[in-house]
Formats: C-alpha cells, structure tokens, sequence
C-alpha cells in the first residue's frame, strides 16, 4: 500500500463529511483527555525496576509492587519451596489438553476419557498432597492458581450435571421432565453469591456429623451446581439445533436410548454447543472471583488482599490493573476462540 | 415368565419404572439430608422455625428507606434489604439501558472512530469480572475521591466526595404526590389513546399521530410535573458544617460504587444486544420499505424496531434479571442489600441458615417468576401472527 492511498482511507473514515470530522475531532480530544493521563501513568512516570516502595517516582505506576508480589499473585499463600508441584500440575493439564487436540480423530474420545478420569486426581494429589508429598492446606492456595482450580474442578462437575439435566428436560417422560426444568430454573434464579454462602452453610449441615467437608471444595461444587443450570441450557440449544431425524434413525436402527443418545445425538449435540459452553466457562472464570465472600483468595482477592499491606500503601490502582490484565487475556482469548467456533460451524 | 418379560419389553411400563425409581432416589436422598441437618442442628443447639422473624434485630443499617430502626425485629430487617436491592437494580437497569443503547447505536454507527470506540469498551468490560468492577469503584475511586471540604460540586446542591453522594432532599413530598398522580394519568391517556388508534386504523386504515400524542404524554407531561413540583417544593440543600455536609439525603459509596460497576458492567452486554437485533433484521426489510416509498424515519419506527424489539426483549429481559442477581455483588462491599443484610448479618446472630437462605432465595425466585410471566404473555402478544 502506497503512502498516498492510506492516507486517503483515513481523511474517507474520520472527515468524510464535516459532521463526521466534528465527531472525529470531538473523539480525538476524548480519547486524548483520557489516554495521555493513562499512558504517562502506565508506562512514562512508571517505575520498573527497585525492591521497595521507596525506589518507585510519586505520580507513576509502581510495577516494583507487582514484581514484589508475582509469586503471591500467581500463587496465593502457597509454601515457597513447594510450587513446582503448581507448575508440574499446570503442564500436566496444559499437555493432556494438547495431547486430546493432536491425537488422531480415532482415539480422541478415548484418550479424552483416559485424560478425564487420570488428570483431576493426579492434580488434586499434586497440590494438596499425601503419599510423599508435604501436606498443604487449601487455606494457603490462592491467586491465579486458585481460580483456575475452582474454574476447572468446578467445571468437571458442571458439564457432566449439564448434560444429565440438560438430556432430561427434552425427555419424554413427564416426571424426569419436570425435576430437570425445575433444578435448572432454580439455579439459574438464583445469585451465585447467595449459593457460594449457602454452599459453605449448608453442606456441612446436611451431611452425617463427623464429615467434615473443605471450605474449598464446599465452594467448588456450589459454583458447579449454578454452572450446571447454565451450562444445561448450552447444551439445549445444541439439543433442539438437531434435527430431529437423526435420533429417530438411529432408534429406526434399533439403538435404545443411551446408546441413540451417547453415540449419536450428542457428538452431533455438543460440538453445535461448544461456543455456548465456552461461553459459560468464561463467565465461570468471571464469577470464581465470588468465592472473596467466603474468604477464599483468588486473583482477585489476593489483589485486593495486597491493598492492606503497610509496606506498599497507595497501590490500588497496580494491584486492580495488573490483576484486571490477567482476567481480561484469559477471557478475551477464549471468547475469540468461540467466536471462532461458532464461525466455522456456520460456514 | 412370558408374561414377566412382556411386562420388561413394553416400553411404558418401563418408562413408569424409570420415573418411580428417580422420585424414590430423590426422596431417600433428601430424606437423609433432612435427617443429618435436624441431627446436626439438636447437636449445635440451632432453633428452628420462623419465630426469629420477631425478635428485635439490634442490627445498624447505614442505607434506610423504610423507616427501620435497630429496635424493630428481623423480618423488617429483611424488608429493608429486599427495598435497597430493589432500588439499586432499579436505577441500575435504567441508567444501563441508557448507556447500552447509546453503544449499541454507537457500535453500529457508520463512523469508524465511534464505532471503534464502542466496540472497544464492549470487549473491555464483558471479559472483566463484575467483581473487580465493584472493588475498583469502591476501593479505586470513591475512595480516592477528595475530603468533604474538597467535595466535588454537581451544580451547587449535590457534593461527591469520600463519604458518599450528598443530595437535596424535599422538605414535604406533597408536591410529588401530586405529580406522580399527574404522570400516572397521562401514562393512562397515552394508554388509552393508543388503543383508539390502533381500533381506528383497523377500521379505516388512517393514521394518528401516536408518536407526537406519546412524546407528549410519556415524557413532556412528566418531565413539567417533576419541574413543577420540584420548584414549588423547599430543598433541604445540603451545606458544608465543619468538616461535613449537613441536610439533604446522604447516598452512601457503597451504592454509588455498586450502582456505577452494575451501570458500567451491564451496559457493555445491553449494547450486544442492541447491536445483534438491529443486524437481526434483514437488509431486504429496509429496502422494501424504502421502495415502498417510506421516508428513513418511517422506516425506522414502523419496520426496523418493532422487528429488532421481538429480537431484543427476551435477552434484555434476561440481562435484567442478572441484573438484580447481579445486585447481590454489594455483599462484598457491605452495601445492604437482602444478601449482606439477611444472609449475613440476621444469618450470623441467629444461627438459623435454613430458614434465613430459603427466604432469600425466594426474594430471586418470586421475582424471577413474576417477570418470566410478564415475559412470556409480552412475547405472546407480539409474536409474529401468520395469517
């Protein structure tokens, strides 16, 4: 492209016309207003590098805050000499994923369900530990670990309840019908908040005494039975886009009902449904950041931990930018991966 | 044996026996919960039952609109919450359909900076969690707002500062008694008008013009009410005493900070929403009706809304309802809402979890339902009739 014809195409977008150029102008000075500010804070006043809160320039950001504290933003409370058991358990699952992605098509779905059934136990051992391992307390994981724990675990409960309620509330029998819409419409009525407090209330009242339960995994399987609701009507949607002949075909085949549905229906169903889970999943990754009000440390809530630290007093806004950066990448890529999905399910 | 395995193969017999097996599966399971919980509850000396409800509270609520004090008992307690949760998520879902539909249009617009600009916020804040948006509000701004000597001034009668929203406040609200009763007349007359109009030109085919009869009677006849009462009524303005204002209504940070993240949050998905109905309707729509000969703005209002509304409503519908879900995120800031103030506070003296969560998930669901029955006898009515 040609100096001369990029030129063109920016005077043909902002100052087509003169009101288009008005606005132009009056945008330009916003984000000016807005952004020069933004900028000097961010990168021009800041302070990279140093070891204390004296090292950093008044009127700039104060990165040295979050080199300071990078382990705890990415490892809450965690024993220092005992995070490689974070890493290994990280690329455990960052592998068994590839692995599932690059097998061939012929042994995906088994080597899926080796994965499922291997990884959540193997990861679980890894972090809280027992057999060899040092024995650390839920109460000292945190940070960014944490939440994608709680993301994860959660999941492993949402998607196989999702799918049960999900096949329930386009059964035929009237009664399996009825116990779906009403599990479903009850979770989904209700605040996550409300639930992630009723989780950590409830489920050590209604099991026998002497049970205790980890005020972690009381979190967990809270947010797994809202995530469920939501993800059960993913599914639907997935359920209700298939035309209805490929089951009858497949019952025309003689094929009773699980094997209609499991070899059938829901390989078709699910793979329509995909962006609608990875959607779910994203707000699953945006509401773990509740489990605060039970006192759980997440990123967020080591972020805003970090705020009562009297040695770095004043670091809002690094704290909640830096924290905020993480959430907004992690969501923004797998939104853009459903789109992608759902795009080329389209074509 | 025949006869057994006939029973086997007839599928409604079986299809009775899967059902029967899950009732019994579900009632043995909450059978043992129940047991456990009464168990557990004799075995930490927890009351059960709805007497509480009438013990005098003791609790302080800092954000009143009842009428409530610390020696009226537990359930208006609760009724305090249900009104501050309903007052947040009622400015909330206005000021966020302002907001949504500005970006929404905004994102659509053909100029390319603006609709850069929407579309850039509308990635920013629907991949961010709400929480952080409340946090940021409350601990990043409204705490970083000045001292109330250093307040902010909106147009001399209400102060922001650190401590919250400083407000006028009508010394008599008989004025706007008066003026409510206006606005609820016109609504009514514009109601009734339109039901005139529609039988008219069923009948013979002419228009009215509704759009002027509704401008006046929906907003013009409402916003003269509100000035009129708002000049005829005494304001208590607040004034700077020492080192606080005194008089007016004081509208506590953490609404400000709860109302501000719900707004910022919501209008990003509002305008979504806005945008997909629009680009819902067909191109070849707007095209015809212009080869009919319709002007732009006709175009608009009788062909290009009505068909984006019956797109919109059933996912706008469910954003307000998140929204009013979503209004329970003040409990992480202590904004009194029915979940900090009922399920925690009335939940912490009282020790009764049962009761006190199945009151508060009922004020959701009993919502929830209301609104879903207005929705769907609203969708019913304008769903497309193919005659």
């Amino acid at each position: 492209m040609t100096r001369a014809s990029s030129l063109s195409i920016w005077r043909e977008r902002l100052f087509a016309t003169p009101f288009t150029g008005f606005v132009s102008m009056v945008l330009v000075v916003l984000i000016a207003w807005v952004g020069i500010p933004l900028i000097r804070w961010a990168v021009i006043d800041a302070t990279w590098a140093g070891s204390t809160r004296a090292d950093c320039a008044p009127g700039g950001a104060c990165w040295v805050f979050i080199r300071a504290r990078f382990g705890q933003f990415m490892y809450g409370l965690y024993p220092v000499d005992q995070r490689w058991r974070v890493d290994i358990a990280g690329i455990a699952f960052v592998l068994g994923i590839a692995s599932i992605v690059l097998a061939p098509q012929r042994l995906r779905l088994k080597l899926g369900l080796a994965m499922l059934v291997a990884l959540p136990p193997l990861g679980i051992w890894l972090l809280s530990g027992g057999f060899g391992l040092r024995y650390i307390e839920t109460r000292e994981w945190g940070g960014l670990m944490l939440t994608l724990f709680i993301s994860i675990y959660s999941s492993l409960i949402a998607i196989p309840l999702g799918i049960i309620f999900a096949l329930g509330r386009q059964s035929e029998l009237r009664i399996i019908r009825l116990i779906s819409v009403i599990f479903i419409e009850f979770w989904r009525g209700v605040p996550i908040i409300a639930v992630i407090f009723l989780a950590s209330l409830l489920l050590p009242l209604i099991l026998p005494g002497g049970i205790g339960i980890d005020r972690l995994a009381r979190a967990v399987i809270g947010l797994g039975f809202v995530i469920a609701a939501y993800m059960a009507e993913a599914v639907r949607g997935g359920l209700q886009a298939l035309p209805k002949g490929q089951r009858e075909a497949a019952t025309a085949l003689g094929l009773n009902y699980w094997k209609a549905t499991g070899l059938i229906v829901l390989p078709q169903a699910l793979r329509i449904s995909l962006p609608a889970m990875t959607n779910e999943f994203i707000a699953l990754i945006k509401n773990t950041t509740l489990v605060l009000v039970v006192s759980i440390l997440d990123l967020l809530g080591v972020a805003q931990a970090s705020l009562a630290d009297p040695n770095w007093v004043g670091m809002n806004m690094e704290a909640y930018a830096f924290s905020g950066a993480i959430y907004w990448l992690i969501c923004f890529a797998l939104s853009r991966w459903s789109r992608s999905l759902e795009k080329k399910r389209r074509l | 044996m025949s006869s057994f395995l006939s029973l086997v193969n007839d599928k409604r017999v079986r299809d009775w026996f899967y059902q029967i097996a899950v009732i019994v599966l579900l009632v043995g399971l909450t059978g043992f919960f129940v047991r456990n919980a009464s168990e557990n509850m004799v075995k930490a000396g927890i009351a059960s039952g709805f007497d509480f409800l009438w013990r005098t509270s003791g609790i302080e609520v800092p954000f009143v609109l009842t009428g409530y004090t610390q020696s009226d008992d537990i359930f208006a307690l609760f009724w305090v919450g249900v009104a501050n949760t309903m007052l947040v998520t009622v400015i909330a879902i206005v000021l966020a359909t302002l907001l949504g539909f500005a970006l929404g249009i905004a994102r659509l617009s053909s100029h390319w900076l603006l609709s850069t600009i929407a579309g850039a916020y509308i990635e920013f804040v629907r991949n961010i969690p709400l929480l952080f948006f409340v946090l940021f509000w409350y601990f990043g701004v409204i705490a970083a707002l000045p001292q109330p000597r250093q307040s902010i001034g909106l147009f001399g009668v209400a102060f922001l500062n650190n401590r919250g929203l400083t407000i006028p406040l009508p010394d008599a609200p008989g004025n706007f008694r008066w003026a409510a009763l206006a606005i609820l007349l016109s609504w009514l007359g514009y109601w009734l008008a339109s039901a005139w109009a529609h039988r008219r030109k069923d009948r013979t085919g002419q228009d009215a013009p509704l759009l002027a009869i509704g401008i006046g009677l929906i907003v013009v006849v409402p916003a003269l009410a509100i000035v009129w009462a708002s000049l005829a009524t005494r304001w208590d303005i607040p004034v700077l005493r020492g080192f606080n204002y005194r008089g007016g209504f004081v509208v506590i940070p953490e609404f400000v900070a709860l109302l501000a993240a719900l707004v910022t949050y919501t209008a990003g998905f509002i305008a979504e929403i806005v945008r997909g109905g629009i680009e819902s309707v067909a191109k070849g729509q707007t095209e015809a009706a212009s080869a009919l000969g319709l002007r732009p703005g006709r175009i608009l209002s009788l062909v290009v809304i009505p068909q984006a509304l019956r797109v919109m409503t059933p996912p706008l519908t469910n954003q307000y309802l998140n929204v009013l879900k979503n209004s329970s995120f003040g409990a992480a800031i202590a904004y009194p809402d029915v979940v900090s103030l009922f399920m925690g506070s009335a939940l912490n003296n009282t020790g009764q979890a049962i009761e006190i969560i199945a009151m508060t998930l009922a004020v959701y669901l009993v919502i929830g339902l209301v609104v879903s029955a207005l929705m769907n006898w609203y969708n019913a009515r304008i769903a497309l009739v193919t005659r």
